[in-house]
């Protein structure tokens, strides 16, 4: 009996969820420690460029990511603009995830800066969950100088909001049986999936607290609110996981993905997310020596209705940008001008060792060589050179196709 | 329309003719074939298209006329008759097939001829002679580096074009490429550079009868062949085919030269340990000998040394087996070479003795 239930004990899910903290801005600081402390923008400064990441000091001003740029500086007209080194970012990305894996080896990674580690079962190696997540901290300081936060809880879902609940440089376990009364701390506000358009529709309902949610049958919400968006608010008001992060690949794929914090419906915007998107992509799969045949994105509606489309295509991909053209195409596919997107990710699949033999060409293969443009980027940024590919961070005109 | 024939007589030309048609819908006019007579021919004609065929046998005419039906079916009763003279006629639409002193009684739907699509014609002037031995010949040294590819469509055909003193016909599909460049003591005249689909020269390889002669009419978007009393011809890829002479290397620095039959008995048992997708083996050539190798697997790995006469650094080269295998399967004489100046760069294979053809092979990257 006491065997059994102390087995039982031991095999408690636990999810971490790693979200480090103002990626990019901290590897530049990093970098350039006379930026500490200062507004810092990362992201093209050109007339259509977006932020794509805000220092903590920056967010003061109200700044969020995905954020026009120039709707940012005049929030904050002192900022700093930094141009992306995506190369420079999915290297130092490459180094916390290897220190993740010697935590666990079932790690899933949902962007360049965010990961989930499953810890179930580790305790006698690492000690309880909270002190596993300690020596996490300190080992990826120690080793990379950045601050992560760590969400922990019996789920993917309770995690991603743990990491969240007590940011930057953060460390918080939910645990099992406290899930209600951790969703009703972090509040309807906070709640991960609930925006800004979902929020007032809740309002409309005189929805205005978790608990007041949780009032509300399965069908009833469903008929409010949709088939998706009801069974989600169902789900994530009790602290069960909706599956937002499931069924994911855990290996044989390289992709990512960015929540809008507010619905996205101008194609500039969207063009914008999915060409740093393929950038970090492509620099992922470079750093990890591999090469992938499919091209995906996933794009989420507000009303929760997500779609995955993919694109083989009939040679190697070989760059971003073929990444983003394809992203694209399948993007217009499905959207139409004015839609509201809350989420877009891209992602490569089908992936095979990129060390296998590269075949030489006879005649040049326009995107192999810009495949390997992006190698010496690759190379040279690794050697702390600043080296930039002034078209990954020009937009795309309208007119390129 | 009524006819008498031989069964093997009609057999042969149906069974040519079902190549032409198109095969993937009964219903439609292209999937038949073109059967009229006159005055003791029987004229048989085939197209899905983009290829036709022609041909005329004699046969015992009883009345004139013209149909079409279905070829395939045609084809499978032929083969099932017995070896005998077999009666054709035509009435409200049915073809009826009646060996002679037999009760077998066949009736097949027609369509009439008509609405059989006009075929492609070439003024018998503008034909030329040439050996049909020397250009399937020319073919086989080439058509296997053709590309697969079908979004480099114009990849996908070998390219013919007019020499000094002959003609060239090249393939690539971007990574080797074989070219012959030969002479004609025949007239030629001149003709637009062309892109040929490869279905031709499967045509050209049934119908060819080995030692005798074929007449080519070369225009912008056909190639027309003539052996015999049979005429074929094929629609050509359009679309730019690339400056290859660009890609051939014009002179290089070390020679390497290997017994075909050594180097393709190695390859073959090498290549058992080759990783299947990128086919990948390394040549580590030096004056004591050429050492294939395997990349080292899960499997295992394989090794082999085989002689050569070389004067030179030792080189390591890795490449597509298949490359290799191809052209020297088919290659002439007991000796070849490969040529190089860098490991890296596109290597030359020629066949030792003198002959009008070769090979540029691009490396794989050596140590990615």
């Amino acid at each position: 009996m006491f065997h059994a239930a102390k087995t039982m004990m031991e095999l408690e899910p636990v999810i971490f969820h790693v979200d480090m903290d103002a990626f990019y801005a901290a590897i530049e600081v990093l970098d350039n420690p006379s930026y500490a402390g200062t507004c810092l923008l990362i992201g093209g400064n050109s007339s259509r460029g977006v932020v794509a990441t805000a220092s903590y000091e920056a967010r003061k001003y109200g700044i969020h990511s995905a954020m026009p740029m120039v709707q940012a500086l005049r929030l904050c007209p002192h900022a700093v603009v930094v141009k992306p080194r995506m190369a420079r970012y999915s290297q130092v990305s490459s180094q916390v995830m290897d220190i993740l894996r010697q935590f666990s080896s079932d790690l899933q990674q949902i962007s360049i800066d965010e990961a989930f580690l499953d810890m179930t079962g580790t305790r006698r190696l690492f000690g309880i969950p909270r002190q596993a997540g300690k020596i996490l901290k300190e080992r990826v300081k120690k080793e990379t100088g950045l601050t992560i936060s760590v969400g922990i809880g019996a789920s993917r879902f309770i995690a991603k909001m743990a990491s969240d609940y007590d940011k930057p440089d953060g460390l918080c376990r939910v645990s099992q049986g406290k899930e209600i009364a951790f969703i009703d701390a972090v509040g309807l506000q906070k709640l991960w999936g609930v925006g800004k358009v979902t929020q007032s529709l809740l309002a409309k309902h005189h929805i205005q607290t978790t608990k007041e949610l949780r009032s509300y049958t399965m069908d009833s919400l469903q008929s409010l609110f949709g088939k998706s968006m009801g069974q989600f608010l169902y789900l994530a008001c009790r602290g069960i996981d909706p599956g937002i992060f499931s069924g994911e690949a855990k290996s044989h794929s390289i992709s990512t993905e960015t929540t809008f914090e507010h619905d996205v419906t101008s194609l500039s915007i969207l063009e914008q997310t999915l060409l740093s998107m393929s950038h970090e992509v492509m620099f992922r799969a470079l750093e990890e020596k591999q090469i992938g045949r499919t091209v995906g994105i996933k794009v989420r509606l507000p009303d929760f209705t997500t779609y995955t489309l993919q694109a083989t295509p009939q040679g190697t991909i070989y760059s971003a940008e073929q990444i983003y053209h394809l992203a694209k195409q399948l993007l217009l596919q499905k959207w139409h001008d004015g839609t509201p997107i809350r989420l877009i990710g891209v992602g490569l699949y089908q992936l095979y060792e990129g060390s296998r033999p590269l075949q030489e060409e006879l005649f040049e293969d326009p995107y192999q060589k810009k495949r390997k443009i992006e190698q010496v980027v690759l190379a040279l940024q690794k050697q702390g050179k600043q080296v930039f590919k002034a078209k990954n961070l020009e937009t795309p005109t309208p007119s390129e196709k | 329309m009524k006819f008498v024939c031989n069964k093997d007589d009609i057999l042969n030309e149906i069974l040519y003719s079902m190549d032409f048609t198109s095969q993937r819908n009964s219903l439609s006019i292209t999937s038949n074939v073109y059967l009229e007579t006159s005055g003791g021919r029987l004229i048989i004609r085939a197209t899905d298209q983009k290829l036709g065929f022609s041909t005329e046998i004699a046969v015992e005419t009883l009345q004139a006329g013209k149909t079409t039906v279905f070829c395939e079916k045609l084809l499978n009763i032929l083969r099932s008759l017995p070896d005998t003279k077999i009666d054709f006629s035509l009435e409200d639409g049915m073809l009826t097939i009646k060996p002679e002193e037999q009760n077998i009684d066949f009736k097949l739907r027609t369509i009439g001829a008509d609405e059989f699509p006009s075929l492609e014609n070439s003024e018998s002037s503008s034909y030329f002679t040439i050996p049909q031995k020397s250009f399937t010949d020319m073919a086989n040294q080439t058509m296997f580096a053709i590309s697969e590819d079908e979004t480099r469509y114009f990849l996908c055909g070998l390219y013919l074009e007019r020499n000094a003193s002959g003609m060239n016909m090249v393939a690539t599909d971007g990574r080797r490429l074989s070219i012959v460049e030969r002479t004609f003591e025949e007239d030629l005249p001149m003709f637009p550079s062309i892109i040929i689909p490869p279905k031709f020269f499967t045509e050209l390889k049934k119908l060819s009868t080995d030692e005798g002669m074929l007449d080519l009419a070369i225009t912008e978007n056909i190639l027309f062949a003539k052996i015999g009393n049979r005429t074929f011809y094929t629609t050509l890829i359009k679309g730019q085919y690339p400056n290859y002479r660009r890609v051939i290397p014009e002179t290089q620095t070390y020679t390497c030269t290997m017994r075909i039959q050594d180097m393709l008995d190695a390859l073959k048992r090498v290549s058992l340990l080759v990783e299947n997708k990128a086919k990948r083996i390394f040549l580590d050539i030096s004056e004591s000998g050429v050492l294939l190798t395997s990349d080292e697997s899960e499997v295992g790995e394989a090794k082999e040394i085989i002689a050569c006469q070389y004067e030179g650094p030792d080189t390591k080269v890795s490449l597509n087996y298949t490359y290799l295998v191809n052209p020297l399967k088919v290659m002439e004489g007991e000796y070849f070479s490969i040529s190089f100046t860098e490991p890296t760069r596109a290597m030359t294979v020629k066949p030792d003795s003198n002959k009008d053809y070769f090979h540029i092979i691009m490396p794989m990257q050596p140590n990615a």
